[in-house]
């Protein structure tokens, strides 16, 4: 995460912890890091006020204070990222939206921590765990906004569908059955959140350290593919869309109805660098030749979805780790089996307990 | 022969093949035959199955007879050896042990193996020690019956370990491995004294032994490190090479050096202690606290003759001493002993404690004679010796067995009227005979020998040994005295009888007499088979080792035979003109030697053997004679004439001279204790005696002074003990004030208070540490922020 | 999205029909920084809440807060591996729910209760 070591212009290590001052460069480039920590104080004062306490909530004035302080961590970092050009000419109001996020970005993202926020904060289990899932709902919403469709709605279902639910159906489980006369009663740990100040001061110091770290890197984080050689599809994808290929020759009747087209160790001979691209076709004979496709004849199919890509990459890349994982999930469901089974063995011990009180059963027996 | 021809070549395979591992390379000294290794790991592998059985819970006898039987396997092959030497010491490489040198040069080595050296000391020993232990651990397996469990099982574990160190002292070929059997049978000794363990007599009697055994070890100890930094080796045979070359590693003429006498000496410190010998003896007295089978063999016959066997051994290079410093130390040593021991036993009352004393006494004729260059005689006493006082202990450990307990003569009388006690009373009297030096016994030959030699050995050669000779002479009238006055007063009389405190008692119902031993439902306990026949065979062989002595004339007995063949050997013809103890006449030694055997015949050609067995001993004693009359007269230039016993040649006379001390103790002892009316023959005065005892205003200091043992053990107690006790109690202070309190405690203390400070943090909640671990994650993200951003 | 532009080799090539273009720098600072403040929100509410529930649900949302992070860094990076694990991190999320609620039930059986301050066996 971190880019490297930043050269020092002979000032001090700024302290990055809050109130001190900034550091140069780098993180500067990203946001301006008054606003960062003052952000960052702002929303350790709000977090601590939003927790659950007894007495007077101060739920709404913690959360509209920790509310700030995003909205300004995000105002300094648009400051930041604002295209050079300004707002005028060729500027901001003229559709130049330099390397500002789209406005949905800023919907969910506000949505995602409010929500988020609101789960901590939440004395009551189940609608923390609501929260938690308008959280992740916001959480899919940005996953769209990065190109990771097929990860938005796989999350959407797992997590709101399945762990959520699992979490609900506990919750409703493991809850003392409400008394009487005060069935909106909390209980004692729910109610009251231990240590409000302390945490919450540990939480944003961690969260301004990271912010740093991360923004300090991020000006001369390299990316790790170059953009000029992306991979080409049609090498990968090849089995989706060649015979749809060689029936859009015939068609055009660029090959012969006997020519095929050269496959080699299961690719098709296609000359890519070469404009417009060319395959080699081979008839019965033994015969081969090169043949240019036209652009028109390029099915459209062709072009790997999101999914297919997310499948291919971890199909083909992290085999070892989806094994890895099934042994993780196989071991999960052999330890909830045992501990399922261990309820059995306290339930016999609760019913022995509860008849020998009943006097259903002797004594020492 | 043919048993043990047998069972030879049934242990043959087992010991080719441990032979095969060990890699037999026997060096130096002609190679022996292969199971004569056997001899000391029989016994220890018996200690490996006694321990094995009795940890799995053996509740019979099996431990000892199993030790009984392998012991007489070490004994047969033992004898099988002896039947086939033939005279040439023989090595046995049993396998390495400490070997490793670090460089190339002379003395830049040290060689400590197992390898057992066989010449005719060691084999002597050998026989009766094997031989004794096998009688006495028969003799054990009844009298230790009353504990049969895991106590006999222990007692058999440390019996058969005994044997072990006693063989490796025995016959191991360097003083590494003596060293080893010397620590190993001194632990054996202590836990064998301590075999009561709840007894805290027993307890501190072993103590004592050990500790008052440490002191002489030590010596022991420095004189083997002075023997390697001297001659560069501990094995035997080079260095007696050495010593006969007269040189040291270094190439100094050892006669010029002063380790020449210093290593002597030390051997002396660690000797006397072993043998108890001068100021050392007080832990002997003590040690009879252990099982009588234990006093008999460890303290009697086998382990406290380790020093004899020591100084023996070492001979050459005690003659190397050209001054003769510590041949004077040895035979006065043991002259003084002897006599101070003989004065004690004199006055005491419990019958095994008098034996110890005799032994201690008896021990101090045999330094006598090694001093007098007379290691024949000592080695044929320690021979003796070990034959009879095993006898007389076995015979009082019978009395104590049979009487639970009891050992004060005061409280018994007339047993051998009893049934069952005759062959008791019998093997008493034979070695009451023989320890008195009775004519025609054991002892009385091998006595004579020494007190002999302490005359015939001139003033010049060892300091005052004719006065030595007087003193040794007196003790020998002290000991007839002693001696029976315990066969009188206990054996003899009229039966009266009182038992102990069932300390030992028998077979398990002496509780009930406990109760009532005042009473008249005590009935003595007969020794049974087992004890008799030990009891029997022991006497028998000290009335036949007195037949030794006329078995090869011209060495004077058979023992001397046996130790001409051996290191121990004086040689005649030695002394030594040419800066060294040998010449080049003197190391050709065996029984070939023509000089000794033509001028023994030549002494001994008047009709002697007509008056047998007196012309035979006035052969030998002219043997003797001419044994050492050349070398004298060859050596001390002024000495020409060996030294005189009332103007007659101590050899001749000396066999009447110490009948007539002998005779006259033993009347003494029948006098004034032998009961009134003793057998019609004579009038005994035991009452008397007694009133005087008590009444006698001249006698009665000195009495009372020998009674307590001449008050050493108190003098040691205020002298060596009491300091040291107030030493330890100040630095016992010191360690526990300044040392636990002051440094180990408050160092311990600090981890204490430290955590009782931080276990405050530790709520046992998990918000608690999770919320220090984020606030550490927080710490080492803010150093690695201020790190990377530098 | 007009995938068949006029270039014939951007047209053939996959990254651009996943993602439409590079993403800035500046934008993946917003990402990042939501994705740290759920993270810390997690932490946060982690340290406070004493219900195991609620606790357990603050992981969750620390799961959440990375799995953003990942499928950021693979759009900024223009690759399907950030995307690919937050596969892995629904799988171990999706294991340790099911371990962590059989566990708490367990515990809640024990004491009748879901305080985490019911458990302190580890006391000094």
């Amino acid at each position: 995460m971190l880019g490297p070591p930043r050269v020092s212009d002979g000032t001090k290590p700024s302290c990055v912890a809050g109130k001190a001052g900034a550091s140069e460069g780098a993180l500067e480039a990203i946001i301006n890091p008054l606003l960062l920590y003052g952000g960052c104080a702002l929303g350790a004062v709000g977090v601590a006020f939003a927790l659950p306490k007894r007495g007077a909530s101060l739920a709404v004035i913690g959360g509209i204070i920790a509310a700030a302080a995003a909205g300004l961590v995000v105002m300094g970092l648009t400051f930041a990222a604002l295209p050079s050009e300004g707002l005028g000419e060729g500027g901001l109001l003229e559709g130049n939206f330099g390397a500002l996020p789209n406005i949905y970005f800023h919907v969910f993202g506000v949505l995602a921590l409010a929500s988020g926020l609101r789960m901590i904060t939440h004395p009551r289990p189940v609608y923390a765990a609501l929260y938690f899932i308008l959280t992740i709902v916001a959480s899919s919403g940005l996953y769209v906004l990065l190109s990771a469709e097929f990860m938005a709605f796989a999350l959407i279902i797992i997590y709101a569908g399945a762990i959520l639910i699992t979490y609900l159906f506990v919750i409703m489980l493991a809850t003392q059955a409400p008394s009487e006369e005060e069935p909106d009663r909390l209980s004692e740990y729910d109610a009251v959140a231990r240590e409000p100040v302390a945490a919450a001061a540990v939480g944003f110091v961690l969260l301004a350290v990271i912010t740093t770290l991360m923004f300090s890197g991020l000006p001369t984080l390299e990316r790790s593919r170059s953009e000029a050689s992306p991979e080409p599809a049609l090498e990968l994808f090849h089995g989706k869309w060649e015979p749809d290929l060689t029936e859009s020759l015939r068609a055009a009747e660029l090959i012969d109805i006997t020519e095929t087209i050269a496959i080699d160790s299961g690719l098709a001979e296609l000359d890519l660098s070469a404009a417009p691209v060319t395959v080699l076709v081979t008839s019965p004979v033994g015969d081969s030749r090169r043949v240019e496709i036209p652009m028109e004849l390029i099915p459209e199919g062709f072009v790997a979805t999101n999914v297919e890509r997310v499948g291919m990459n971890l199909l083909a890349e992290h085999p070892m780790t989806i094994e890895i994982a099934g042994v993780i999930l196989l071991m999960a469901m052999l330890g909830a089996t045992v501990l399922a089974r261990k309820q059995v063995d306290i339930e016999e011990a609760e019913k022995e307990r509860q008849a020998r009180r009943l006097g259903l059963l002797e004594e020492g027996a | 022969m043919d048993t043990i021809t047998a069972i030879q070549n049934l242990i043959a395979p087992v010991v080719m093949a441990a032979d095969a591992a060990g890699g037999h390379g026997a060096h130096g000294g002609e190679a022996g035959p292969w199971y004569l290794a056997w001899i000391p790991f029989i016994p220890l592998v018996g200690a490996a199955i006694v321990a094995t059985l009795t940890a799995t819970g053996n509740k019979d006898k099996t431990p000892a007879y199993m030790s009984v039987v392998l012991l007489a396997i070490s004994f047969a092959i033992t004898v099988s050896h002896f039947m086939n030497w033939g005279g040439t010491p023989v090595t046995i490489h049993a396998s390495d042990w400490i070997s490793f040198s670090w460089g190339d040069g002379p003395g830049q080595s040290f060689t400590g193996n197992f390898s057992f050296y066989f010449d005719g000391l060691s084999l002597l020993w050998m026989l009766f020690v094997t031989g004794l232990a096998t009688m006495i651990c028969l003799y054990a397996s009844e009298y230790m019956s009353h504990d049969v469990g895991p106590g006999y099982g222990r007692f058999f574990f440390a019996f058969m370990l005994f044997v072990f160190s006693m063989s490796c002292l025995v016959m191991g070929d360097n003083l590494l491995l003596l060293f080893l059997g010397w620590e190993g049978v001194g632990l054996c000794s202590y836990l064998l004294i301590g075999y009561f363990y709840k007894k805290k007599a027993a307890v501190d009697a072993g103590q004592k032994a050990f500790v008052v055994n440490r002191i002489g070890d030590l010596g022991l100890l420095m004189g083997l490190l002075l023997t390697f930094t001297t001659f560069g080796t501990i094995e035997y045979e080079p260095l007696f090479a050495m010593i006969e070359a007269g040189e040291t590693a270094s190439g100094a003429r050892l006669a010029n050096t002063w380790q020449s006498w210093a290593i002597p000496l030390l051997l002396i410190g660690g000797a006397f202690g072993k043998s108890a010998q001068l100021f050392f003896y007080v832990w002997l007295p003590d040690a009879m606290e252990g099982p009588t089978p234990v006093s008999a063999l460890i303290h009697a016959a086998t382990m406290v003759t380790a020093g004899v066997y020591l100084v023996a051994r070492m001979m050459p290079l005690f003659l190397a001493d050209e001054d003769r410093i510590a041949l004077t130390v040895v035979a006065w040593g043991g002259a003084i002993t002897a006599f101070w021991a003989a004065t004690i036993a004199m006055a005491q009352f419990d019958i095994k404690r008098i034996m110890g004393y005799s032994t201690i006494s008896q021990l101090g004729y045999m330094f006598a004679g090694l001093g007098f260059l007379s290691s024949t005689g000592a080695v044929f006493h320690v021979f003796t010796h070990a034959f009879f006082k095993a006898t007389l202990f076995l015979a009082c450990g019978a009395v104590m067995h049979g009487f639970a307990g009891q050992l004060d003569m005061r409280k018994l009388s007339g047993i051998r009227k009893l049934n069952g006690w005759k062959i008791t009373s019998f093997a008493m009297l034979i070695g009451c005979l023989n320890l008195a030096g009775f004519p025609f016994t054991a002892g009385y030959f091998s006595k004579d020998q020494i007190l002999a030699e302490a005359f015939y050995t001139p003033d010049s050669v060892v300091w005052g040994s004719s006065w030595a000779g007087w003193l040794l002479l007196l003790t020998a009238g002290l000991t007839a005295y002693y001696t029976f006055r315990v066969f009188f007063r206990v054996f003899v009389g009229p039966t009266i009888f009182e038992p102990g405190d069932e300390a030992h008692g028998d077979d398990g119902d002496g509780h009930d007499h406990a109760d009532d031993h005042e009473t008249h439902g005590f009935h003595p306990h007969a020794p049974g088979w087992a004890m008799n026949l030990v009891l029997v065979v022991l006497a028998s062989g000290s009335i036949l080792a007195a037949g030794l002595y006329f078995v090869n004339k011209k060495d004077h007995g058979w023992a001397g035979s046996m130790v001409h063949q051996s290191s121990a050997y004086v040689h005649g013809a030695t002394w030594i003109d040419h800066g060294g103890p040998y010449d080049a006449a003197g190391t050709e030694s065996g029984p070939e030697d023509g000089t000794d055997a033509d001028t023994s015949e030549a002494v001994a050609d008047g009709g002697a053997e007509a008056e047998a067995p007196i012309g035979d001993y006035s052969e030998a004693g002219h043997a003797g004679g001419a044994d050492h009359a050349a070398p004298l007269a060859l050596t001390y230039g002024e000495v020409t004439e060996p030294g005189k016993l009332l103007g007659f040649d101590p050899h001749e006379v000396m066999y009447y001279v110490s009948a007539v001390f002998g005779a006259v103790g033993i009347l003494c002892a029948a006098y004034f204790h032998g009961p009134r009316g003793f057998e019609g023959l004579m009038i005994g005065a035991r009452e008397r005696a007694d009133t005087v005892r008590m009444n006698g205003v001249a006698i009665k200091p000195v009495n009372r002074w020998a009674e307590r043992k001449w008050f050493v053990d108190e003098f040691y107690h205020l002298v060596i003990v009491m300091p040291l006790r107030v030493v330890s109690h100040l630095f016992h202070w010191f360690d526990k004030i300044i040392i636990d309190i002051g440094l180990v405690d408050t160092l311990g203390r600090i981890p204490g208070w430290a955590a009782s400070v931080l276990r405050v943090s530790q709520s046992g909640f998990m918000h608690g540490y999770a919320i220090r671990m984020i606030g550490g994650v927080a710490l080492a993200a803010i150093v690695a922020a201020i790190l990377a951003l530098k | 999205m007009d995938l068949l532009g006029t270039d014939v080799l951007s047209t053939l090539t996959m990254a651009q029909g996943a993602f439409p273009e590079a993403m800035p720098g500046g934008t993946l600072a917003h990402y990042l920084f939501i994705s740290a403040g759920m993270f810390c929100l997690g932490l946060i509410g982690f340290m406070t809440r004493r219900n195991l529930i609620i606790m357990f649900l603050c992981t969750e949302l620390m799961f959440q807060a990375a799995g953003l992070a990942l499928i950021a860094f693979g759009r900024y990076h223009m690759n399907f591996d950030g995307q690919t694990f937050v596969i892995f991190v629904l799988t171990i999320a999706a294991a340790e729910a099911a371990m962590g609620l059989a566990l708490v039930v367990l515990l809640f059986r024990k004491r009748e209760s879901l305080s985490g301050e019911d458990w302190s066996e580890l006391k000094g």
